[in-house]
């Protein structure tokens, strides 16, 4: 049997919770053979892969993932912030550097404080640079220097995540 | 039938200008004036201009209220510029009109010359009345998304979701139709078939006057193309997606609040666990669980004292003393020294030797030193000492 290239780097990637994005060689062999490795991940480990044009990752069963919790949790006061200071916050998420010493200011001064208090992971700087650190070894963000990040496109899956949100409890004032 | 001069008119508006103003507000807010709110700016600037607005008609009665006239409600919103966006059903009847109008123009053409020239002229008018229109509506969209956008009024996220929806469903899109020259059915594209029409016709009709009626209908349309492209450019760049981004940002903000109500209650997106790439060695949770595990075993271990192979020599104070004692008086101390040792060592080590000499500072002993310097010379395992020869004696006692 042959394999598709970058078999290996695929699977391992996906497999350590990584997102593949699209600007990546090897997401083309993964999108060329979306039948293929929907199947082999269902059978091998029974996970669901999720492929969209921009990025692809695996779906895991536990819904309770702290990490995910924690991501979605900076992400989304990072965006209420931003909001408040005036930013277009969806073009800055797509296409905004942002320094740990902006976050910083934004979580410090947040209204959200007893949140951000309550979260060991957001809670003083050097636990956000590790969230972030650990979001970049999921390809959710990058960073080209030390003291500043990017969101890739993998952070659209929380920002699908809140429009759904919306869109239910939406849904259920107008029932 | 209005009695005043129309510079009177003017006169009283310019002078009195704040109290229509009032009105206006009023009308736009309520859709009349009521005749409390009537009869206090009554009270306040006195029964002549009670007099005035009914005589120059600027307002007229409603059953007990009253209502701001047409032509004066019209001029306030040009002169302060504050339009109420039409709904594009209120602009598309000039659709019905224009086209009614150019069918019967062009059927009757060759018929009765002054009706044509009267429809002529009245098409005219409804497209620039429909233009006017369409300016004043997507000058009040933009405005109002701008202001929805900047958000000084502090509407709720969600409420601005609402807005947005709202607006493009109900204004925008449905304005754009009307507007989209591509569709067979849009208002612009009967404007360009009489525009079309009144090209060839200012060229080729026989009557000279309605040849200067369509050239001037053909001028004026060439304008209202180039104004209705604009304000659809408007609609399609800016307003729309600038309504849309609002939509989308107000609806991402309004979860991720919802989401921040109780983030822990709620399922978020649901990623694979990574593992940790280590910097060592991958199995190094296997060679610690290893290690750890020897620990785990309860077995009693029993551990023996081994046979040490230990040649300490110990200084017996009390032995040597002894042996001192019975052989007093000694004349050589140290060759005594020397000589005691050998009984149990073949080697006498230095620090053995020395160990024993300190006999010599006991406070019972009699030290008696050599008159001549007669000294004796021994070996040691690592020095040849040379020492003098003291006489030892017992103490005496004092009774």
């Amino acid at each position: 049997m042959v394999y598709p290239s970058n078999h290996r780097q695929i699977v391992e990637e996906l497999m350590g919770g990584k997102f593949i994005l699209s600007n990546e060689s090897h997401f083309n062999a993964l999108k060329e053979n979306e039948a293929f490795y929907t199947e082999f991940f269902k059978i091998s480990f029974d996970l669901d892969l999720n492929l969209k044009t921009e990025y692809a990752f695996l779906l895991s069963k536990d819904t309770q993932e702290n990490f995910s919790r924690d991501v979605s949790i900076f992400i989304a006061i990072l965006c209420y912030e931003l909001d408040r200071d005036g930013r277009n916050f969806m073009e800055a998420l797509d296409f905004n550097e942002f320094t740990f010493e902006e976050v910083d200011r934004y979580f410090d001064n947040s209204s959200f404080i007893d949140l951000i208090e309550s979260n060991k992971s957001l809670r003083e700087p050097d636990a956000r640079r590790t969230l972030i650190n650990g979001m970049q070894r999921r390809n959710i963000v990058s960073k080209n220097f030390d003291d500043r990040f990017a969101f890739t496109q993998a952070h659209k899956v929380f920002v699908d995540f809140a429009k759904e949100l919306a869109l239910k409890r939406m849904a259920v004032e107008t029932e | 039938m209005i009695k005043a001069e129309p510079r009177t008119i003017l006169n009283f508006l310019h002078a009195n200008f704040d109290v229509v103003k009032d009105l206006f507000s009023y009308q736009i807010a309520d859709g009349l004036i009521t005749k409390e709110v009537y009869d206090m700016l009554i009270q306040k600037h006195g029964h002549t201009m009670n007099i005035r607005l009914r005589e120059y008609r600027v307002i007229r009665t409603l059953g007990s209220d009253y209502e701001m006239r047409d032509v004066y409600f019209k001029l306030m919103e040009f002169l302060l510029f504050e339009f109420k966006p039409l709904l594009p059903e209120t602009i598309e009847k000039y659709k019905t009109s224009i086209s009614e109008l150019f069918l019967k123009i062009r059927k009757y053409e060759n018929q009765d010359r002054d009706i044509l020239q009267e429809r002529i002229k009245n098409l005219s008018h409804q497209v620039r009345e429909f233009v006017d229109l369409v300016e004043r509506n997507t000058f009040r969209l933009l405005a109002e998304t701008r202001e929805l956008k900047s958000n000084i009024d502090r509407v709720e996220y969600r409420e601005k979701v609402h807005k947005a929806s709202f607006w493009i469903e109900y204004y925008i899109l449905p304005l754009n139709r009307i507007l989209d020259v591509k569709h067979s059915e849009s208002v612009t594209s009967t404007v360009l078939d009489v525009s079309e029409y009144a090209n060839r016709r200012r060229l080729d009709f026989q009557d000279e006057t309605i040849r200067t009626e369509f050239e001037k209908l053909y001028s004026q349309l060439i304008q209202t193309n180039t104004d209705l492209l604009r304000q659809s450019k408007v609609l399609v760049n800016e307003l729309l997606p600038l309504l849309e981004r609002i939509r989308t940002e107000s609806l991402i903000l309004t979860g991720w609040i919802e989401f921040l109500r109780n983030p822990y209650k709620m399922d978020t997106p649901p990623l694979l666990k990574g593992t940790r790439t280590m910097v060592y060695a991958k199995d190094m949770l296997y060679k610690v669980r290893e290690f750890f595990e020897q620990f785990s075993v309860n077995d009693y271990v029993t551990l023996e004292d081994g046979v040490v192979d230990f040649d300490k020599w110990i200084f017996d104070r009390e032995l040597f003393k002894g042996n001192l004692t019975k052989s007093l008086p000694v004349n050589d101390f140290f060759s005594w020294c020397y000589k005691e040792l050998q009984k149990d060592f073949q080697d006498i080590e230095t620090d053995k030797f020395f160990a024993l000499c300190g006999l010599l500072f006991d406070g019972d002993l009699q030290i008696e030193f050599p008159k001549k310097a007669e000294r004796v010379t021994l070996t040691t395992t690592t020095s040849t000492i040379s020492l003098p020869k003291i006489k030892i004696e017992q103490a005496l006692k004092i009774k």
